[in-house]
């Protein structure tokens, strides 16, 4: 019995703070924007919200109200239903997985909302504008960049995101194509799942199996940070280290300290979202696509913001 | 109870040798079972009797020797080719499985099923049919742990019938059934001899083998002494073939002693399930001196065990009623301080409720005792070995079974290992609950001894027993128990075994 | 007579744990990764790997002896790392101060794993599942999402960079001429301290009588509820002691951190051989298994195995090594 009630108070206390999180009251606004991310257990993800917050908030006409599906797609497909019923006026959303998301964002469009969707696709042509930036392009700068460096030839390791995954791919087979037709040896690489510690041991494993390592390419920063602490560790201080996803506070502040020589920007895109909304409520046309740039982030132009790359 | 016409044996083991390792646990042993018979198999703790059921059972499969059935040789590699075989086993340790129903566990491995698919209703009618030849009326769809341990034996019973066996093996069958159950059981055994099985029977109880052997093979120490008619084996010579030596009288005399009044229960109540429910303790009043051994009498059900366990504190606060100690009202909400209070309980399943099974015999000793032993909270290893084997030397266990794993010892030992443990505090008031369930007659007497001792030390003792002779030897006043009430209460010399049990029955006797 | 050694040896728990053991460093002999395997980096870079995961094992031993089970211990493990980034970094505490507020911190979690499964009687995996997703939810609350890292943000959005605070560079640092990192040394030590209360101390013992038959220990004035608490406790602190290491090793407290590694820290103390009914085994026995598993993740990283390669290995020789500690007991 004290069990039932226990468990009873337990049970509403988390729904309690489960939903109060992020509960707003939309009053007194012109318009109001419906923000559905699919989960914010990657702090890029946490970056893209911010993104979004900071560029909303410049413009006092906006309201944006954030759903985070917590990475399960039955959450998602009844947070956009929500945004239906409670008639936002525009949708951003970024979906967990194309296929179940298509059509709950068919529905919106149906519903006179449009629909802008950012760094996942849906399936079809069934919304207003898609946002993303472009895996492959990033990969071959950071494969053409580190060309560059090493002067076309060099032995790299590459320390891999979860390979199953798209991004991880599509940051792979960029690089590749970028040190295409140079010297450039790839003489270890290793699936570091995006994990800082595990990323941290493959490079251990490397650096006690060769002794000359140039340079290490890790498909993101906590990756390229925890191989840099290995060879901190170890004792070998004259490898260079390029990351991916160049987020202020990790990204760029590892540059600055001299810990990356370089990271490229995998914009989360928040900012061009409430742009393109401001254009499509005021009635003007927007492309169906647009394809963010990158930034690369080096020594010489950390200090001033970075340098985008076509 | 009269031997078979038939002479040819139903089954033979010739030249039985099996060892564990170095150890020779049988070695040449011989044995017969004529059809239409009832043998009984005895021997001490330890004798190999169980080994060589497991043999016969299939349990066993590495051993030299042979076994015939029916005069052709048979060698059953798993349990369920001895029951192939038309050979049942009904274990000590009972083999249900608890959250299974009856029907389920009395047809497992024989499920009636059709393309895989089991015929419930099919099973349920064969199972009622089973157990009401027992005696039983229970629904067979309820999961078999619901049901006390009694008539989870009767069960285990029903599963070996209902398999048409023609060599039925039992094993201490009627340890937890009360007299009417017995003689159900009795009279079934007899129609089973009518139809030409043999039951191997085997029991430490004298009264039953006076009762139903018709023939009797003594084990000793892996070795077959001798089989023999039961008429040419009376108890003082059985003993003697069982333990090698004369035991003299097997039930000695209980000295009567007593003290000053260590417990008195007034309007004692307690309620297992809750204290909205039933009481399986109802009122009672009793009181216990010091070097008195009250025996607690009833039979199944009359919550004397619980008795137990809510003096012990077991149910914690699910007691209504007063108790004093030494004249003190206490009231115990744990056993932990029941022991600090001088108080010790020998439970009635040493398996579940008494040992550790899987630490060593040293460490099952001093559990009870290990706040004294281990000042600060660190163990000392020499002080603990030291007390324990205090404690069970004079028991007669060896040295070298301290460091044993108490799941490898016999049932005799365990229940000296369980024993030790509750001697370690010191207690000024000992309940023992079935102290001789499982043990030989040897063990046995060397345990009625340390009762003797304990009441020379002045300590308290509250029996239960479901052995009429043990209860009425070893007690100096007897309180009879049915339905949680007190029925009866005997002073040492005025009960009888129709008394007893009259009261037990519920036929409430002013005394 | 020597057979007899052997088969004696083979057949208690420790014995087969070490042919477990002997095996995989057999098989790293042999696939070194052209010497990678004799080099004493890898082997320092090996434990110092593995002791994170280690320590989370120490406190699991404990408790699934005493026939229970942890599933939050990946979690508080996060939240001691965002923890002691916050205090250390971002406050500015001292280590006397970090340290005593972490395990403060694994502490509580601990208890209340411990309340609710003792003294509740919830089901010890129900209710460690459930301090897994709440301890994860607090420290994700208490980091803001975000890796708690050298990194703050100023009051006006822009970031500023902080020193590395001394505890976390004395914690990741080599000893011994660059050969034994700190991190080894702290694992050995919990291994230490837990050996010490499970066979010296009479809480040990309750584990054992509690894992083995909780009712006859009951019966026989063991302080059940007491003991099994102080289990969840010691499991939680020893989280959070892995936490701090998680923490000083990656420079930052990541919310996200410790996740799997719950079931990695079970799978060595079952290699190990101590049993999941509980009752038996000992921290002996896990210290094998975590040798066990880490030298097996290092020798598949050295000879850069594929991931999928890795798993399908991993997964066998797991199943393996429980097998064979089955076979002893007749």
């Amino acid at each position: 019995m004290r069990k039932q009630i226990v468990s009873a108070l337990l049970a509403a206390i988390s729904v309690f703070v489960l939903g109060g999180f992020g509960l707003e009251s939309a009053a007194g606004r012109d318009y109001v924007i419906g923000m559905s991310q699919c989960n914010l257990g990657e702090p890029w993800r946490v970056q893209m919200n911010h993104d979004i917050k900071e560029a909303a908030a410049k413009h006092p006409e906006l309201k944006v109200v954030f759903k985070d599906a917590q990475n399960d797609t039955l959450r998602q497909r009844s947070a956009v239903e929500e945004f239906i019923n409670s008639k936002v006026d525009l949708l951003i959303i970024s979906p967990k997985e194309a296929q179940p998301l298509t059509e709950p964002v068919a529905r919106a469009m149906d519903a006179g909302i449009p629909v802008i969707v950012l760094d996942r696709a849906v399936l079809g042509d069934k919304f207003t504008c898609f946002i993303g930036a472009d895996n492959v392009k990033i990969g071959k700068a950071a494969g053409q960049w580190i060309a560059r460096k090493l002067g076309g030839k060099g032995k790299v390791v590459e320390l891999e995101g979860l390979m199953t995954s798209i991004p991880g791919q599509d940051r792979h087979n960029g690089f590749r194509e970028g040190i295409a037709g140079s010297s450039i040896e790839v003489i270890f690489q290793a699936d570091m799942k995006w994990l800082e510690p595990d990323s941290r041991k493959e490079m251990e494993s490397a650096l006690s199996r060769f002794d000359r390592i140039d340079l290490v390419y890790a498909h993101n920063d906590p990756g390229a940070h925890g191989a840099y602490l290995a060879a901190k560790a170890a004792g070998r201080d004259n490898i260079i280290f390029v990351g991916v996803d160049a987020l202020p506070q990790e990204g760029v502040a590892y540059v600055q300290q001299g810990i990356l020589d370089a990271t490229f920007r995998y914009p989360t895109g928040g900012a061009e979202a409430i742009d393109t909304a401001l254009k499509i409520l005021k009635g003007e046309t927007v492309p169906k696509k647009i394809v963010l740039g990158t930034r690369l982030f080096d020594k010489n132009n950390v200090a001033t913001g970075g340098e985008p790359l076509p | 109870m009269g031997l078979s016409n038939d002479s040819s044996p139903l089954v033979r083991l010739i030249g039985i040798t099996k060892r564990f390792g170095q150890v020779a646990v049988l070695q040449d042993v011989n044995f017969e079972g004529l059809p239409g018979e009832l043998h009984v198999l005895a021997g001490e703790n330890g004798a190999g009797k169980s080994t060589l059921i497991k043999i016969l059972a299939g349990i066993h499969t590495d051993f030299q020797g042979r076994i015939e059935i029916d005069g052709r040789e048979a060698r059953p590699r798993s349990p369920l080719e001895a029951a192939a075989l038309g050979i049942a086993v009904i274990h000590q340790e009972l083999s249900l499985i608890g959250p299974m129903s009856v029907a389920d566990n009395i047809f497992l491995g024989r499920t009636p099923a059709r393309a895989g698919f089991v015929r419930h209703a099919e099973q349920n009618d064969s199972a009622l049919h089973w157990v009401r030849q027992l005696g039983l009326e229970i629904d067979v769809r309820q999961p078999v742990e619901k049901f006390p341990v009694a008539t989870r034996q009767l069960i285990e019973i029903a599963k070996a019938l209902s398999q048409n066996a023609r060599v039925i093996v039992m094993d201490e069958p009627t340890s937890a059934l009360n007299a009417p159950e017995v003689n159900t059981l009795f009279g079934l055994i007899e129609s089973l001899k009518s139809r030409g099985c043999c039951v191997i029977y085997i029991t430490h109880k004298m009264e039953e083998i006076g009762r139903i052997a018709d023939r009797i093979t003594v084990l000793r120490d892996g070795q077959c002494v001798g089989v023999a008619p039961a008429a040419e084996l009376p108890p003082a010579k059985l003993i003697q073939w069982m333990v090698g030596r004369d035991l003299g009288e097997q039930f000695p005399r209980h000295t009567p002693r007593s003290g000053a009044e260590l417990l008195r229960l007034e309007n004692f109540s307690v309620f297992p399930s809750g204290l909205s429910s039933r009481a399986a303790v109802d009122t009672v009043s009793l009181s216990v001196r010091a070097g008195e051994v009250l025996g607690i009498g009833g039979l199944q059900g009359s919550g004397a065990s619980e008795l137990f366990l809510g003096l012990f504190g077991a149910y914690g606060a699910l007691t209504q009623g007063r108790m004093f100690l030494s004249n003190t009202q206490r009231r115990f909400a744990s056993p932990r301080q029941a022991i600090a209070a001088g108080v010790a309980l020998l439970t009635n399943d040493r398996k579940a409720t008494g040992l550790v099974l899987s630490m060593s015999v040293c460490a099952n000793a001093t559990l009870a005792g290990l706040p004294a032993l281990s000042p600060g909270g660190w163990r000392r290893p020499s002080r603990e070995w030291a007390a324990a084997k205090a404690m069970t030397a004079p028991m007669r266990l060896p040295d070298s079974t301290l460091e044993m794993e108490a799941g490898a010892l016999s049932g005799g030992s365990q229940q000296k290992v369980a024993l030790a443990k509750c001697l370690q505090c010191r207690p000024k008031l000992l309940m023992l609950d079935e102290p001789t369930r499982g043990i030989d007659v040897g063990a046995k007497r060397e345990i009625y001894q340390l009762v003797e001792q304990w009441t020379a030390e002045g300590i308290a003792i509250l029996l239960i027993t479901s052995e009429m002779p043990e209860l009425l030897t070893l007690s100096d006043r007897i309180a009879v128990l049915h339905r949680g009430r007190v029925t009866a209460e005997f002073p040492q010399g005025r009960a009888t075994p129709e008394a007893i049990l009259a009261a037990a029955m519920g036929q409430s006797i002013a005394e | 007579m020597k057979l007899a050694f052997w088969k004696s040896a083979l057949g208690s728990p420790a014995g087969r744990a070490l042919l477990a053991l002997l095996l995989v460093i057999m098989a790293g002999a042999i696939f070194n990764a052209d010497g990678a395997f004799f080099k004493i980096g890898t082997h320092r870079d090996t434990l110092r790997q593995t002791s994170v995961y280690g320590i989370l094992a120490c406190g699991m031993t404990l408790v699934i002896i005493s026939g229970g089970i942890d599933l939050a211990v990946g979690s508080v493990l996060a939240l001691a790392a965002v923890c002691a980034s916050k205090m250390a970094i971002h406050w500015n505490w001292p280590a006397w101060e970090v340290v005593p507020g972490c395990l403060a911190v694994g502490t509580a979690c601990g208890a209340l794993s411990g309340i609710v499964t003792a003294g509740l009687r919830v089901q010890p995996f129900i209710a460690t599942l459930s301090m897994m997703v709440f301890a994860r939810g607090i420290a994700k609350y208490a980091s803001g999402g975000m890796k708690v890292s050298t990194v703050v943000q100023n009051a006006d959005g822009s970031y500023r960079n902080v020193e590395v605070p001394p505890l976390f560079r004395a914690i990741d640092h080599s000893i011994f001429h660059g050969n034994v990192s700190v991190v080894t040394v702290i694992f050995l030590v919990c291994v230490a301290i837990a050996w010490v209360a499970l066979s010296k101390h009479r809480w040990g013992r309750y584990l054992y009588a509690i894992g083995g038959n909780e009712e006859a220990a009951r019966l026989s004035g063991v302080p059940v509820v007491g003991a099994k608490i102080c289990a969840y406790v010691a499991s939680g602190i020893f989280a959070a002691v892995a936490g701090i290491c998680q923490a000083a090793q990656e420079q930052q407290g990541d919310p996200e951190a410790g996740v799997g590694y719950e079931l990695l820290a079970i799978a060595m103390v079952v290699i190990g051989g101590t049993s999941l009914m509980g009752g038996r085994g000992g921290i002996g026995l896990t210290l094998i298994g975590v040798l066990t598993i880490g030298y097996l993740d290092k020798i598949l990283s050295i000879n850069a195995v594929p991931e999928a390669g890795r798993l399908v290995l991993t997964g066998i020789i797991i199943v393996a090594a429980v097998l064979t500690q089955r076979r002893g007991r007749t």
